[in-house]
């Protein structure tokens, strides 16, 4: 007996699910590997762009400390060797 | 005949000319463009012609759309069985009313506006009350017309 | 790799110096208040990742009344990154629209319109009012339920103008009714009369920029104050910011993809409590504010009238703040601002509650 009313109950609960799902358009990949996936991307993807922006932080304060040496403006003419 | 001393010169009087022309010109070609770029409106029909059994079989206290031009029109049955039809676009906004049978009442989802069974606009921000037209039967036909209309259907 | 001869050959016909010396000269001032100078940048930035992924939107989308809904939603279900590139053209579209609004209020509150950058304000203005219909023409594009509400409603306030009104609600609509004429309409500005347009006021935009330099607020003009190279220094800080736009975006694209409701119908009654995109809240929510009737004329006309008087108030701005034209502070016109914006913040969090 417990297990029936067990097993209706989980029937019922998963009709509700078939409702719900017949409502809304799947607008996100519903298989939870592909999701898994997604989600692995999405961090990789910010770390690509932190690493990025740490690059170019470290690349600007190189730049600011060659313009605070005042050696960034070339000589016109400075013979060339080549 | 010549004359010494002119107000216009030469010159201005060809630049006006020529500006004058180009602009005619222009104005000519854009008129024409929008001319093109709007469209030429259609109009609400006077009438549309529907068929008869599945309009008067509805369950009293019901309505029943059906397509009124590019609008819908309704056709409504109220608890008592006497059968009307009515446009069923709100004043408001031209939102497309629902009938709430349980209140008796018309309701526009859109701006929470009521109107009675008779079109009455009784709540909300509707201004004017629903538009209702009139109908006739002539057998298998259902002919739904705007209030005062003659319909002359052509004889087939 | 030696890339010399490449290098020769472009040198010989274009002078390659001239370039690299105009680039190192552009100096933008540095001050406090710089950090509003990235919306611009940000902005232009949305623009880009709304061009491609529109573009390639398109190459998938039929604009026909009864397969437009049945094809993005195979776009969403079908395509390889479909769902994705959906999104983030929503979510772009959005945040774009977001730093519009914040790039025009601050702008204007640090008064950079003034002489000589009235061209400037104008060309942006109508650039916002671009951005603004792209987004309700998009928004027809699903052509589900409430999008379709919601362009009834949006093209029939239109009709509310006087004397123009009718003309212009036809022109949008295409007939007297929102039907496939319209979606088709829709299209035709979505895709490719409103990018054009935008593509000639940017350019237009930018090189005003170039040309009157970037403005310094009223308040420090008369101090020393330093100034950078745009690049490399600006430039890169423009990237870093890009980048975490971007990421933004994509993550927003990713966790939040934006819902579909059910297809359109002309017959069905209208869905419950529909919202117009959020950025037409306050709008619908002044209406919400003007009874029917008003001494016997239709109050809806006189609300469009009024709100027409503001926003026409607002693009001639530049005009109306003789003091800041003159160089001299000019508060009324910042309290001006302040209303506005209040004004605007208050309406959409109404809108958005009620
Ligand atoms: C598609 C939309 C737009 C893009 C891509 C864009 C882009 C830019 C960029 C890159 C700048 C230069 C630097 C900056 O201030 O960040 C700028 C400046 C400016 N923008 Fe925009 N903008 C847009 C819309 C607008 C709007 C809607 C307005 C105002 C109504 C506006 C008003 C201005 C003004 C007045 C400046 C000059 C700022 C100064 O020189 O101090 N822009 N815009
Ligand atoms: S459109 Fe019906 S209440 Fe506003």
């Amino acid at each position: 007996m417990k297990r029936f009313i067990i097993t209706i109950t989980l029937m019922l609960i998963h009709a509700t699910n078939l409702l719900a799902q017949q409502e809304k358009v799947d607008v996100f990949p519903a298989v939870s590997y592909d999701r898994f996936i997604i989600f692995q991307t999405l961090a990789i993807f910010w770390i690509g762009i932190i690493g990025l922006i740490i690059i170019i932080k470290i690349k600007l304060k190189e730049i600011e400390r060659i313009q605070k040496m005042g050696i960034n403006k070339e000589e016109k003419d400075i013979p060339l060797l080549d | 005949m010549k004359i010494d001393y002119s107000l216009i010169t030469r010159r201005t009087f060809l630049n006006t000319l020529f500006g004058g022309w180009l602009v005619a010109l222009c104005s000519g070609s854009a008129y024409a463009l929008l001319k093109f770029a709007f469209p030429t409106l259609g109009k609400e029909p006077d009438f549309v012609v529907l068929n008869t059994k599945d309009f008067m079989n509805i369950p009293p206290n019901s309505v029943k759309p059906f397509a009124w031009g590019g609008k819908v029109g309704l056709f409504f049955k109220n608890a008592n069985g006497t059968s009307t039809a009515l446009k069923g676009v709100c004043t408001h906004m031209e939102c497309n009313i629902t009938y709430k049978p349980e209140d008796k009442k018309f309701y526009c989802a859109c701006h929470k506006g009521w109107f009675d069974e008779n079109g009455k606009n009784i709540e909300g921000p509707p201004p004017k009350p629903l538009e209702f037209f009139d109908f006739k039967i002539e057998g298998e036909k259902l002919i739904v017309a705007k209030k005062g209309i003659k319909v002359e259907l052509p004889k087939a | 790799m030696n890339c010399q001869r490449l290098k020769n050959w472009v040198e010989e016909r274009y002078d390659v110096e001239e370039i690299k010396d105009f680039a190192k000269k552009k100096l933008v001032p540095t001050h406090k208040y710089e950090i509003w100078y990235y919306t611009g940048g940000i902005t232009l930035f949305l623009f880009v990742i709304q061009f491609i992924t529109g573009m390639i939107l398109s190459f998938y989308y039929v604009p026909h009344f009864e397969h437009a809904y049945k094809s993005i939603i195979e776009i969403v279900t079908k395509l390889n990154m479909g769902w994705f590139f959906r999104s983030l053209h929503h979510w772009g579209a959005q945040l774009a629209i977001v730093f519009l609004f914040i790039h025009v209020w601050s702008t204007l509150l640090l008064k950079s319109y003034r002489k000589p950058r009235e061209f400037l304000w104008f060309s942006g203005f109508m650039l916002l009012g671009i951005s603004i219909f792209f987004g309700l023409s998009g928004y027809l594009l699903l052509w589900d339920e409430r999008a379709f509400a919601a362009v009834k409603v949006a093209t029939g306030g239109a009709g509310n103008l006087p004397v123009i009104g009718n003309f212009i609600k036809a022109f949008l609509r295409g007939g007297i009714d929102v039907t496939g004429e319209t979606l088709i309409r829709f299209y035709a500005f979505h895709v490719s009369i409103l990018p054009l347009a935008t593509l000639f006021l940017i350019g237009l935009h930018i090189l005003l920029v170039q040309y009157h330099g970037m403005s310094v607020p009223l308040s420090l003009e008369k101090k020393a104050h330093k100034e950078i190279p745009f690049f490399p220094n600006l430039f890169y800080k423009d990237l870093i910011i890009w980048l975490i736009i971007l990421g933004i975006v994509v993550t927003l694209a990713t966790l939040v993809p934006p819902e579909i409701g059910k297809k359109a119908d002309p017959l069905a009654p209208a869905p419950e409590n529909i919202k117009p995109e959020w950025y037409f809240l306050f709008l619908f929510q002044t209406l919400k504010l003007f009874p029917g009737e008003i001494l016997g004329l239709n109050g809806e006309m006189i609300a469009i009238i009024l709100i027409s008087c503001g926003i026409l108030f607002f693009f001639l701005i530049p005009f109306f703040d003789k003091k800041s034209n003159r160089g001299e502070k000019s508060p009324l016109f910042t309290w001006i601002g302040i209303i506005y914006f209040l004004y605007f913040v208050i309406m959409t969090v109404f809108g958005f509650v009620s």
